[in-house]
Protein backbone atom coordinates (compact mmCIF):
# COMPACT_ATOMS: atom_id res chain seq x y z
CA UNK A 1 0.00 0.00 0.00
CA UNK A 2 1.56 3.44 -1.00
CA UNK A 3 2.91 5.70 1.72
CA UNK A 4 -0.11 7.74 2.07
CA UNK A 5 0.58 11.20 2.36
CA UNK A 6 -2.33 13.09 3.75
CA UNK A 7 -3.19 13.66 7.05
CA UNK A 8 -6.51 11.81 7.88
CA UNK A 9 -4.87 8.61 6.36
CA UNK A 10 -1.46 8.77 8.36
CA UNK A 11 -3.39 9.41 11.50
CA UNK A 12 -6.00 6.05 10.52
CA UNK A 13 -2.38 4.30 10.01
CA UNK A 14 -0.67 5.35 13.38
CA UNK A 15 -4.04 4.84 15.19
CA UNK A 16 -4.57 1.19 14.18
CA UNK A 17 -1.05 0.16 15.69
CA UNK A 18 -1.99 2.19 18.82
CA UNK A 19 -5.66 1.33 19.25
CA UNK A 20 -5.17 -2.52 20.07
CA UNK A 21 -2.34 -1.48 21.98
CA UNK A 22 -4.13 0.30 24.31
CA UNK A 23 -6.89 -2.29 24.24
CA UNK A 24 -3.97 -5.26 25.18
CA UNK A 25 -3.12 -3.17 28.45
CA UNK A 26 -6.32 -2.87 29.93
CA UNK A 27 -7.58 -6.10 29.09
CA UNK A 28 -3.92 -7.09 30.89
CA UNK A 29 -4.44 -4.76 33.83
CA UNK A 30 -7.94 -6.33 34.36
CA UNK A 31 -6.35 -9.43 35.71
CA UNK A 32 -3.10 -8.26 36.78
CA UNK A 33 -4.60 -5.43 39.18
CA UNK A 34 -7.18 -6.70 40.72
CA UNK A 35 -8.43 -7.18 44.09
CA UNK A 36 -7.02 -11.19 44.67
CA UNK A 37 -10.23 -12.52 46.88
CA UNK A 38 -8.71 -13.78 49.48
CA UNK A 39 -11.29 -17.28 50.52
CA UNK A 40 -10.08 -18.03 53.45
CA UNK A 41 -11.22 -14.04 55.03
CA UNK A 42 -14.44 -14.87 56.79
CA UNK A 43 -17.39 -12.42 57.75
CA UNK A 44 -15.60 -9.99 60.18
CA UNK A 45 -17.17 -9.59 63.61
CA UNK A 46 -16.46 -7.87 66.52
CA UNK A 47 -13.87 -9.44 69.12
CA UNK A 48 -15.86 -7.49 71.90
CA UNK A 49 -18.67 -9.44 72.52
CA UNK A 50 -17.18 -12.75 72.56
CA UNK A 51 -14.71 -11.82 74.79
CA UNK A 52 -17.34 -10.97 77.00
CA UNK A 53 -19.27 -13.81 76.96
CA UNK A 54 -16.35 -16.21 77.42
CA UNK A 55 -15.09 -14.40 79.98
CA UNK A 56 -18.90 -13.63 81.69
CA UNK A 57 -21.07 -16.66 80.62
CA UNK A 58 -24.49 -15.36 80.36
CA UNK A 59 -27.67 -16.54 79.17
CA UNK A 60 -29.89 -13.46 77.55
CA UNK A 61 -33.84 -13.60 77.79
CA UNK A 62 -34.33 -16.78 79.59
CA UNK A 63 -37.70 -17.59 80.35
CA UNK A 64 -38.59 -19.93 83.40
CA UNK A 65 -42.33 -21.88 83.49
CA UNK A 66 -43.68 -24.22 86.17
CA UNK A 67 -47.15 -25.17 87.55
CA UNK A 68 -47.11 -24.62 91.70
CA UNK A 69 -48.46 -27.83 93.40
CA UNK A 70 -51.98 -26.32 93.85
CA UNK A 71 -52.56 -25.85 89.92
CA UNK A 72 -51.00 -21.93 90.13
CA UNK A 73 -48.63 -20.93 86.85
CA UNK A 74 -45.43 -19.32 87.83
CA UNK A 75 -44.11 -17.81 84.29
CA UNK A 76 -40.90 -15.90 85.17
CA UNK A 77 -38.70 -14.22 82.23
CA UNK A 78 -35.53 -12.06 82.59
CA UNK A 79 -33.57 -9.72 80.66
CA UNK A 80 -29.97 -11.91 81.85
CA UNK A 81 -29.10 -14.64 83.49
CA UNK A 82 -25.55 -15.16 84.81
CA UNK A 83 -24.28 -18.40 86.53
CA UNK A 84 -23.70 -18.52 90.33
CA UNK A 85 -21.11 -19.00 92.14
CA UNK A 86 -18.56 -22.03 91.34
CA UNK A 87 -20.44 -25.36 91.41
CA UNK A 88 -23.90 -23.92 92.26
CA UNK A 89 -26.97 -24.05 89.76
CA UNK A 90 -28.06 -20.99 90.91
CA UNK A 91 -27.98 -17.86 88.47
CA UNK A 92 -28.69 -14.21 89.11
CA UNK A 93 -30.88 -12.73 86.83
CA UNK A 94 -31.51 -9.01 85.77
CA UNK A 95 -34.36 -7.34 85.21
CA UNK A 96 -36.82 -9.97 86.32
CA UNK A 97 -40.78 -10.14 85.41
CA UNK A 98 -42.68 -12.73 87.16
CA UNK A 99 -46.48 -13.78 86.42
CA UNK A 100 -48.57 -15.80 89.05
CA UNK A 101 -52.10 -17.42 87.60
CA UNK A 102 -53.86 -19.16 90.32
CA UNK A 103 -56.44 -21.21 89.58
CA UNK A 104 -58.90 -19.10 91.24
CA UNK A 105 -58.59 -16.80 88.20
CA UNK A 106 -56.62 -14.34 89.76
CA UNK A 107 -53.00 -13.32 88.19
CA UNK A 108 -50.14 -11.60 90.55
CA UNK A 109 -47.38 -9.39 88.22
CA UNK A 110 -44.10 -9.24 90.13
CA UNK A 111 -41.34 -7.15 88.45
CA UNK A 112 -37.77 -6.50 90.22
CA UNK A 113 -34.44 -5.47 89.57
CA UNK A 114 -32.29 -8.35 90.41
CA UNK A 115 -33.15 -12.30 91.12
CA UNK A 116 -32.00 -15.21 91.88
CA UNK A 117 -33.44 -18.67 91.38
CA UNK A 118 -32.75 -20.52 94.49
CA UNK A 119 -33.17 -24.11 92.94
CA UNK A 120 -31.81 -26.05 96.26
CA UNK A 121 -34.76 -24.08 98.37
CA UNK A 122 -37.19 -23.55 95.13
CA UNK A 123 -37.35 -20.31 95.81
CA UNK A 124 -37.14 -17.23 93.63
CA UNK A 125 -36.41 -14.43 95.19
CA UNK A 126 -36.45 -10.98 93.97
CA UNK A 127 -34.86 -7.65 95.55
CA UNK A 128 -34.10 -4.22 94.32
CA UNK A 129 -37.62 -2.10 94.13
CA UNK A 130 -39.67 -4.94 93.58
CA UNK A 131 -43.29 -3.71 92.55
CA UNK A 132 -46.22 -6.01 92.88
CA UNK A 133 -49.63 -5.45 91.35
CA UNK A 134 -52.49 -8.00 91.73
CA UNK A 135 -55.68 -8.44 89.35
CA UNK A 136 -57.71 -7.23 92.49
CA UNK A 137 -56.14 -3.76 91.57
CA UNK A 138 -53.32 -3.88 94.48
CA UNK A 139 -50.46 -1.88 93.46
CA UNK A 140 -47.56 -2.41 96.22
CA UNK A 141 -43.70 -2.23 95.92
CA UNK A 142 -41.10 -3.45 98.52
CA UNK A 143 -37.52 -3.74 98.21
CA UNK A 144 -37.21 -7.85 98.59
CA UNK A 145 -39.60 -10.76 97.72
CA UNK A 146 -39.26 -14.72 97.70
CA UNK A 147 -41.58 -16.77 95.62
CA UNK A 148 -42.23 -20.52 96.38
CA UNK A 149 -41.89 -22.52 92.74
CA UNK A 150 -43.39 -25.18 93.85
CA UNK A 151 -46.55 -24.16 96.09
CA UNK A 152 -47.95 -20.85 96.00
CA UNK A 153 -46.47 -18.86 98.33
CA UNK A 154 -45.41 -15.08 97.63
CA UNK A 155 -43.75 -13.80 100.69
CA UNK A 156 -42.68 -9.92 101.31
CA UNK A 157 -41.16 -10.09 104.75
CA UNK A 158 -39.98 -6.73 104.36
CA UNK A 159 -42.40 -3.06 105.03
CA UNK A 160 -44.58 -2.56 101.78
CA UNK A 161 -46.67 0.54 100.44
CA UNK A 162 -49.06 1.07 97.97
CA UNK A 163 -52.73 1.42 96.93
CA UNK A 164 -55.45 -0.55 97.16
CA UNK A 165 -59.19 -0.15 95.74
CA UNK A 166 -60.02 1.26 99.41
CA UNK A 167 -57.08 4.04 99.18
CA UNK A 168 -52.89 3.84 100.53
CA UNK A 169 -51.71 1.07 102.48
CA UNK A 170 -48.77 0.03 104.43
CA UNK A 171 -47.78 -3.02 106.06
CA UNK A 172 -45.20 -4.87 107.92
CA UNK A 173 -45.25 -7.39 105.53
CA UNK A 174 -47.14 -9.29 102.75
CA UNK A 175 -47.81 -12.89 101.89
CA UNK A 176 -49.94 -14.33 98.92
CA UNK A 177 -51.03 -18.03 100.02
CA UNK A 178 -53.93 -20.61 99.96
CA UNK A 179 -56.94 -19.71 102.12
CA UNK A 180 -56.66 -21.99 104.88
CA UNK A 181 -60.79 -21.34 105.08
CA UNK A 182 -61.92 -22.27 101.86
CA UNK A 183 -60.84 -24.80 99.55
CA UNK A 184 -59.09 -23.24 95.86
CA UNK A 185 -59.62 -19.93 97.42
CA UNK A 186 -56.33 -17.27 97.54
CA UNK A 187 -55.68 -14.64 100.23
CA UNK A 188 -53.10 -11.76 100.34
CA UNK A 189 -52.36 -11.56 103.83
CA UNK A 190 -50.72 -8.17 105.10
CA UNK A 191 -48.76 -8.36 109.06
CA UNK A 192 -46.95 -6.46 111.29
CA UNK A 193 -49.07 -3.73 111.33
CA UNK A 194 -51.07 -2.02 108.57
CA UNK A 195 -52.62 1.25 107.86
CA UNK A 196 -54.43 1.87 105.36
CA UNK A 197 -56.07 5.59 104.50
CA UNK A 198 -59.71 5.85 102.54
CA UNK A 199 -60.33 9.05 101.46
CA UNK A 200 -64.28 9.45 100.66
CA UNK A 201 -64.93 10.83 97.34
CA UNK A 202 -68.67 12.58 97.99
CA UNK B 1 -85.12 7.22 123.25
CA UNK B 2 -83.39 10.12 121.19
CA UNK B 3 -80.14 11.09 122.28
CA UNK B 4 -77.90 14.34 121.19
CA UNK B 5 -74.43 13.60 119.89
CA UNK B 6 -72.85 17.38 119.87
CA UNK B 7 -69.75 14.97 120.62
CA UNK B 8 -69.90 12.50 118.07
CA UNK B 9 -70.93 15.83 115.24
CA UNK B 10 -68.39 15.44 112.62
CA UNK B 11 -67.96 15.71 109.27
CA UNK B 12 -67.94 12.04 107.44
CA UNK B 13 -65.85 13.16 104.36
CA UNK B 14 -62.78 13.16 106.33
CA UNK B 15 -60.60 10.75 105.57
CA UNK B 16 -60.56 7.26 107.19
CA UNK B 17 -57.70 5.78 109.03
CA UNK B 18 -57.98 2.09 109.35
CA UNK B 19 -54.86 0.49 111.47
CA UNK B 20 -54.97 -3.34 112.30
CA UNK B 21 -52.08 -5.67 113.12
CA UNK B 22 -53.03 -7.54 109.89
CA UNK B 23 -55.38 -7.57 106.79
CA UNK B 24 -57.00 -10.88 104.75
CA UNK B 25 -57.77 -10.00 101.34
CA UNK B 26 -59.59 -12.65 99.62
CA UNK B 27 -57.78 -12.91 96.16
CA UNK B 28 -60.99 -14.24 94.20
CA UNK B 29 -63.90 -11.58 95.14
CA UNK B 30 -61.24 -9.16 96.83
CA UNK B 31 -62.99 -9.00 100.51
CA UNK B 32 -61.31 -7.44 102.98
CA UNK B 33 -60.41 -8.09 106.84
CA UNK B 34 -58.98 -6.02 109.44
CA UNK B 35 -57.94 -8.02 112.39
CA UNK B 36 -56.02 -7.70 115.94
CA UNK B 37 -57.11 -4.35 117.59
CA UNK B 38 -58.28 -2.51 114.96
CA UNK B 39 -58.95 1.48 115.79
CA UNK B 40 -60.95 3.14 112.94
CA UNK B 41 -60.40 6.49 112.88
CA UNK B 42 -62.34 10.00 111.27
CA UNK B 43 -61.98 13.10 112.44
CA UNK B 44 -62.41 12.91 116.43
CA UNK B 45 -63.89 9.57 115.92
CA UNK B 46 -62.18 6.82 116.76
CA UNK B 47 -64.05 3.29 116.46
CA UNK B 48 -62.01 0.45 117.75
CA UNK B 49 -62.72 -3.26 117.46
CA UNK B 50 -61.71 -6.90 117.11
CA UNK B 51 -62.56 -6.94 113.60
CA UNK B 52 -63.31 -4.89 110.85
CA UNK B 53 -64.48 -6.02 107.32
CA UNK B 54 -64.93 -3.85 104.86
CA UNK B 55 -67.92 -3.70 102.31
CA UNK B 56 -67.43 -2.07 98.78
CA UNK B 57 -69.55 0.47 97.34
CA UNK B 58 -69.99 -0.11 93.35
CA UNK B 59 -67.95 2.17 91.61
CA UNK B 60 -64.89 1.64 94.05
CA UNK B 61 -64.29 3.33 97.41
CA UNK B 62 -65.55 1.77 100.81
CA UNK B 63 -69.39 1.59 101.56
CA UNK B 64 -69.90 -0.11 104.74
CA UNK B 65 -67.66 -0.68 107.56
CA UNK B 66 -68.61 -3.58 109.83
CA UNK B 67 -66.90 -3.72 113.05
CA UNK B 68 -67.70 -7.03 115.30
CA UNK B 69 -65.82 -8.79 118.56
CA UNK B 70 -66.29 -5.92 121.20
CA UNK B 71 -66.50 -2.15 119.50
CA UNK B 72 -66.06 0.95 121.11
CA UNK B 73 -66.96 4.62 120.03
CA UNK B 74 -65.37 7.50 121.29
CA UNK B 75 -65.61 10.67 120.54
CA UNK B 76 -64.71 13.90 122.36
CA UNK B 77 -66.49 13.19 125.99
CA UNK B 78 -69.68 10.95 124.47
CA UNK B 79 -68.08 7.12 124.45
CA UNK B 80 -70.42 4.28 123.39
CA UNK B 81 -69.79 0.39 123.56
CA UNK B 82 -71.48 -2.75 121.47
CA UNK B 83 -70.71 -5.80 120.67
CA UNK B 84 -70.72 -5.32 116.89
CA UNK B 85 -71.39 -2.26 114.84
CA UNK B 86 -71.63 -0.97 111.22
CA UNK B 87 -70.87 2.19 110.12
CA UNK B 88 -71.97 3.43 106.31
CA UNK B 89 -68.90 6.56 105.39
CA UNK B 90 -71.18 8.29 103.10
CA UNK B 91 -74.41 9.12 105.62
CA UNK B 92 -72.35 8.81 108.31
CA UNK B 93 -74.57 6.51 110.21
CA UNK B 94 -73.29 3.81 112.93
CA UNK B 95 -75.76 1.56 113.97
CA UNK B 96 -74.18 -0.42 117.80
CA UNK B 97 -75.80 -3.56 118.28
CA UNK B 98 -75.61 -6.16 121.09
CA UNK B 99 -75.62 -5.05 125.27
CA UNK B 100 -75.10 -0.95 124.16
CA UNK B 101 -73.69 1.11 126.61
CA UNK B 102 -73.25 5.03 126.06
CA UNK B 103 -72.10 7.55 128.49
CA UNK B 104 -71.95 10.76 127.99
CA UNK B 105 -70.50 12.73 130.79
CA UNK B 106 -71.94 11.84 133.56
CA UNK B 107 -74.69 9.67 132.57
CA UNK B 108 -75.07 6.14 131.63
CA UNK B 109 -77.27 4.67 128.57
CA UNK B 110 -77.85 1.04 128.10
CA UNK B 111 -80.03 -0.98 125.43
CA UNK B 112 -79.75 -3.54 123.20
CA UNK B 113 -79.21 -1.61 119.59
CA UNK B 114 -78.00 2.30 119.17
CA UNK B 115 -78.40 4.17 116.01
CA UNK B 116 -76.11 7.32 115.47
CA UNK B 117 -75.93 9.87 112.46
CA UNK B 118 -72.40 11.24 112.51
CA UNK B 119 -73.48 14.31 110.58
CA UNK B 120 -76.65 15.68 112.51
CA UNK B 121 -75.47 14.24 115.43
CA UNK B 122 -78.14 12.64 116.76
CA UNK B 123 -78.83 9.35 117.73
CA UNK B 124 -81.51 6.72 119.18
CA UNK B 125 -81.52 3.95 121.68
CA UNK B 126 -83.78 0.81 121.26
CA UNK B 127 -84.69 -2.22 123.18
CA UNK B 128 -84.77 -1.89 127.11
CA UNK B 129 -83.31 1.57 127.50
CA UNK B 130 -82.22 1.78 131.02
CA UNK B 131 -80.25 4.82 132.06
CA UNK B 132 -78.37 6.04 135.62
CA UNK B 133 -78.89 9.70 136.70
CA UNK B 134 -76.56 11.21 138.83
CA UNK B 135 -78.74 13.18 141.19
CA UNK B 136 -78.07 16.73 141.64
CA UNK B 137 -75.54 17.06 139.18
CA UNK B 138 -76.24 18.68 135.48
CA UNK B 139 -76.35 15.33 132.57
Amino acid sequence: MARPDNLHSRLVSWLKILLPLVALVMLSTLFLVSRTIDPSDAIPYSEVDIEDRVREPRITAPTYAGITSDGAALTVDAAEVRPGAEGSPDGSALALQAELDTPDGASTRLVAERGALDQAARLLRLEGGVQISTSTGYRLTTDALSAALDVTDVQSPGALAGTTPMGQITAGSMRITQDATAAGGYVIVFGNRVRLIYEPQN
Amino acid sequence: ANVAFDGLRQDTSLPVQVDADGLTVNQADGTAVFSGNVTVAQGTMRLSAAEVLVEYAEGGGIERLHASGGVTLASNEDAAEAREAVYTIDSGEVVMTGDVLLSQGTSVLSGQKLVINLTSGTGSMQGRVQTVFQPGSAP
